[in-house]
């Protein structure tokens, strides 16, 4: 070694900046991490749900409302009562199946922002399916053939954004951003005269024949069939992503398309599928609602189910666990809103001002968890 | 003192007073003067590695020093500090006597150090004098002739040539680098960083560039030279400081030292150099390319017009600059870049219009340049990324669904036979060093498939030497196992160690074939660089 003793203390330095070249004694230091565990992402959400509330109670406070009954309200509304409980899972319901609907997509990183649109062509899928056979064919028939009939309205609205993108390299997040207006405007013009009720004003069909509405689970409540099969939807989303091939190749192309197409993957059709696979979903909400609450087409069966999908798949980590207690926290939210409007006069809106800090908290928290602060010595 | 007029006018934080320090001990080459870098104590932590601990160097005005060390070593971590684009945890740096403290390139090149690093930071649609303008001048006009009259002048002190207004995307990679070397000397250098300069040049590349450095040398810069080739550092250093594992293990002479001893320094253990090889017995061809033209990736870089023939066991090295066609010719070989023109057979089976799965079913193996963007999924698991590809065969799926048992086993036996180092199959890929990506690959294409074809490129590119050696002796298995293995390289060394033929390819075209025993380096580089000579050597193809 020619360089082995420690060099002397250098030429007339009198003002090192040297605290910023770290403390001879220790020093705090934030480092990335390599893994984050399911713990951190649960703790994630927990205090990114925290805070959100936390920041909103500062808006209570600014409306003038009494911050604590109005989070009383809120949390009697979601689930303070047998009764609130269900009505919360009634509301999670669609928001499962377009969380999945969005979740499988991004998976793949296809953007696909459509399923307010996938939700609609399954609604239309499901309520002329019923209105078709519902009075000639069996429930037992029927029934699943509006299930066949919403999937497939959903699956083939969201393939052309899928076709487009496969074979033209179009963007899909316009083209199913597009598609949300077009199929409004169908839906609108179906409401105003081929499809509309004869005996009303509004702009809504009549009601599909009674023995084609979705069964309830209890005579007092109005959770219906529909909750089991999102349930269902969701534990076949993780059978599809994490045991099948289609799924290897699905998240093989979110992780890195360029592999995927080296090796072997057909890239074009796997777009297509999970596509088809996402609106699918999106179409089977569309199926809860008209099948399991409304019973007839109105464009107002939406309250943007498609979207909140979005914040779901999101907040939920793009995995069908997440996405389902998403769901049904947001579910609850929507709920408890309505019950603290009517009982405090807090505007309901202030819910989506939560819903969008849980999603914006979650998403910082997400990037936060990666790192962590630790404690580093000086001299060793 | 080499300088344009300056650019800086006063230099903020270095003022230039004369420094006294007596200790001058870390410089043994050039006592009494002194050392125009001082790195006291320098640690840099990183999370799970300590990246540099407690380096301590020296460089000399007009000295040019060598950082030797293996990938992961810790060579461009310090040299990033240097040039401000990390900050050291520990250590100080002087530059010139005084503490150097930059917080950013900025600040680095207004100090005087400037540094040349292995991505270069071009903007390729416009011409080298934009980009040198663009990149140096702060004023609101850009000055162009003003600047064209400086940078004209450099070129001629240092003997540069080169068009300063043809766009950067069209230059070979290796004229981009001395866009990269003339814009640092335009904005004035003390301090002269390459990082890993010679990766992208041809033997005549290398002198050229050596020409220069010695040149430089002399009006006083200090050089310090990133590299892991040892005989670059024997014939252009005046000191080496050589590095593992973020480790300073010696600072020597090179006049006192030789390659084998710093082979062992960098490794820590004696290596060995060339790969040990029986004469190929090739059989009959296998694949058999003719007239095959492709598109490339960018403006440079299309396969023009290719014919080879490629047998049964024989490694055939396929050696040119980087940019020539190599990555067109290895799209299309395994099938993502479509042929434009020609045909390409397979045991005598066309594959010119296959899909990339169809091609591997037929027996063509690929592994690619760039492990990370085209070979792996580096957020998967190991295991995953081991099956990817043969996930639908019946080895691994039934009924559309993965079996997870034979995936592990699979994955187990990779990690045991390619001695990858994880502590699992679960793992995920990310953690792996190159080396362990590219046995990733390596298991992959090989294990169970007994590939006819094998097409690797750059196949030790950025891998140490305990894993390049590893590489090549997995490459010299497959050839005696019988395959046909196509090794394109830019690493001349490789190719005149594993292959038994190399071709050259130039501007997207064969422009020779030779055989390595009969040939001289410097006749394959003049090759690479376009220069073809009579038919002498390009007769010696058939052994």
């Amino acid at each position: 070694m020619t360089n082995p003793t420690p060099p002397p203390s250098p030429p007339d330095l009198t003002d090192l900046p040297n605290t910023s070249l770290g403390d001879p004694g220790s020093s705090w230091r934030i480092e990335k991490r390599l893994h984050v565990g399911w713990k951190s992402e649960v703790l994630t959400l927990v205090g990114a749900t925290l805070v959100a509330f936390a920041l909103s109670g500062i808006l209570i406070v600014a409306a003038g409302i009494n911050v604590w009954d109005a989070f009383k309200a809120l949390f009697q509304g979601a689930a303070g009562s047998r009764r609130s409980i269900l009505e919360t899972l009634v509301q999670a319901t669609p928001l499962i199946l377009t969380g999945l609907a969005a979740a499988v997509a991004f998976r793949a990183r296809i953007w696909n922002i459509g399923g307010e649109g996938q939700f609609f062509a399954g609604a239309m899928g499901t309520w002329w399916v019923a209105n078709q056979f519902g009075d000639a064919l069996t429930p037992v028939i029927v029934l699943p053939m509006m299930v066949i009939a919403a999937a497939i309205a959903g699956a083939a609205w969201a393939s052309i954004a899928g076709f487009l993108r496969a074979y033209f390299g179009t963007n899909e997040i316009i083209v199913t951003v597009m598609l949300n207006f077009v199929i409004l405007f169908i839906l609108s013009w179906l409401l105003g005269g081929p499809w509309r009720s004869p005996d009303t004003y509004y702009f809504q069909t009549i009601k599909m024949p009674e023995a084609t509405w979705l069964p309830r689970f209890l005579a007092d409540s109005r959770l219906h069939w529909g909750f089991a099969l999102a349930l269902l939807a969701a534990v076949g989303v993780y059978i599809l992503l994490w045991k099948t091939s289609l799924g290897f190749e699905i998240r093989g192309l979110g992780t890195n398309e360029i592999a995927a197409r080296f090796k072997g993957i057909d890239v074009a059709r796997t777009i297509i599928v999970v596509m088809a696979i996402s609106g699918a979903l999106a179409g089977l909400a569309g199926l809860t609602q008209v099948g399991g609450i409304h019973y007839r087409l109105q464009l107002d069966i939406s309250t943007g189910y498609g979207f909140a999908g979005i914040i779901i798949a999101l907040v939920g980590r793009l995995h069908p666990a997440g996405v389902v207690i998403a769901a049904i926290g947001f579910g609850a939210l929507i709920n408890g809103a309505t019950f603290m409007q009517i009982s405090t006069g807090t505007p309901s809106a202030l819910v989506e001002v939560i819903q969008g800090l849980v999603l914006i908290l979650v998403l910082v928290g997400s990037v936060v968890v990666r790192y962590r602060v630790r404690r580093v010595g000086g001299d060793d | 003192m080499f300088r344009v007029e300056s650019q800086r006018g006063v230099r903020p934080g270095i003022t230039d007073t004369l420094v006294t320090n007596e200790n001058t001990g870390m410089a043994p080459t050039t006592p009494g003067t002194n050392p125009l870098l001082r790195i006291e104590h320098v640690t840099k932590r990183f999370p799970e590695v300590v990246a540099n601990n407690d380096i301590s160097i020296d460089v000399m005005p007009g000295e040019v020093l060598c950082l030797l060390g293996e990938n992961g070593a810790g060579k461009t971590t310090l040299a990033d500090m240097l040039y401000g684009v990390i900050r050291p945890d520990e250590g100080h740096i002087y530059f010139r006597g005084q503490h150097l403290d930059v917080k950013s390139p900025k600040e680095a090149i207004h100090a005087g150090i400037g540094m040349v690093h292995q991505h270069f930071e071009l903007v390729t649609p416009m011409s080298a004098l934009e980009n040198i303008v663009i990149g140096t001048k702060e004023a609101t006009w850009l000055e162009l002739d003003e600047t064209r009259i400086k940078l004209e002048g450099l070129c001629d002190q240092y003997g540069i040539s080169i068009d300063l207004d043809v766009q950067v995307g069209r230059l070979s990679v290796g004229e981009q680098q001395w866009i990269e070397i003339l814009k640092a000397l335009y904005t004035g250098v003390d301090l002269l960083i390459l990082d890993e300069p010679t990766a992208v040049l041809t033997p005549q590349g290398v002198d050229r560039l050596f020409a220069f450095l010695r040149e430089l040398k002399q009006s006083g810069v200090g050089i310090v030279l990133i590299t892991h080739k040892l005989h670059e550092v024997m014939e252009i250093s005046d000191r080496v400081a050589v590095l593992r594992h973020g480790v300073l293990v010696d600072t020597v002479n090179t006049t006192e030292t030789t390659s084998r001893e710093l082979a062992r320094l960098m490794v820590g253990r004696d290596v060995v150099l060339t790969v040990e090889k029986e004469p190929a017995q090739p059989g009959k061809p296998v694949l058999e390319l003719d007239s095959v033209a492709a598109e490339g990736r960018a403006l440079r870089g299309a396969v023009i017009d290719v014919s080879l023939e490629l047998r049964k066991g024989e490694i055939l090295g396929l050696a040119g600059v980087s940019g020539n066609g190599q990555s067109a010719l290895f799209d299309t070989l395994v099938g993502v870049n479509p042929p434009t023109n020609g045909t390409i057979s397979l045991d005598g089976v066309d594959i010119t219009a296959m899909r990339p799965k169809d091609i591997a079913a037929q027996g063509l193996s690929g592994v690619p340049s760039d492990r990370i963007r085209q070979g792996l999924m580096m957020d998967s698991q190991i295991q995953e990324n081991l099956i990817l590809g043969k996930h639908r065969s019946s080895e691994f799926s039934n009924l559309g669904f993965l079996d997870k048992k034979a995936t592990h086993d699979f994955a187990d036996e990779a990690i045991e036979q390619f001695e990858i180092t994880a502590s699992s199959p679960r793992q995920i890929t990310r953690v792996l060093s190159g080396g362990n990506l590219q046995k990733v690959i390596l298991a992959r294409e090989l294990l169970g498939g007994s590939p006819k074809v094998l097409v690797v490129h750059q196949p030790t590119r950025g891998l140490d030497i305990g894993a390049s050696e590893y590489v090549r002796r997995r490459l010299v298995a497959e050839r005696d196992r019988g395959a046909a293995v196509l090794l394109i390289s830019e690493d001349l060394d490789e190719l005149f160690n594993v292959s038994d033929r190399i071709a050259v390819i130039y501007e997207g075209e064969i422009i020779g074939t030779v055989d390595p025993e009969t040939t001289a380096r410097e006749d394959v580089g003049m090759l690479m660089a376009g220069i073809s000579q009579s038919a002498d050597a390009a007769g010696d193809d058939e052994p």
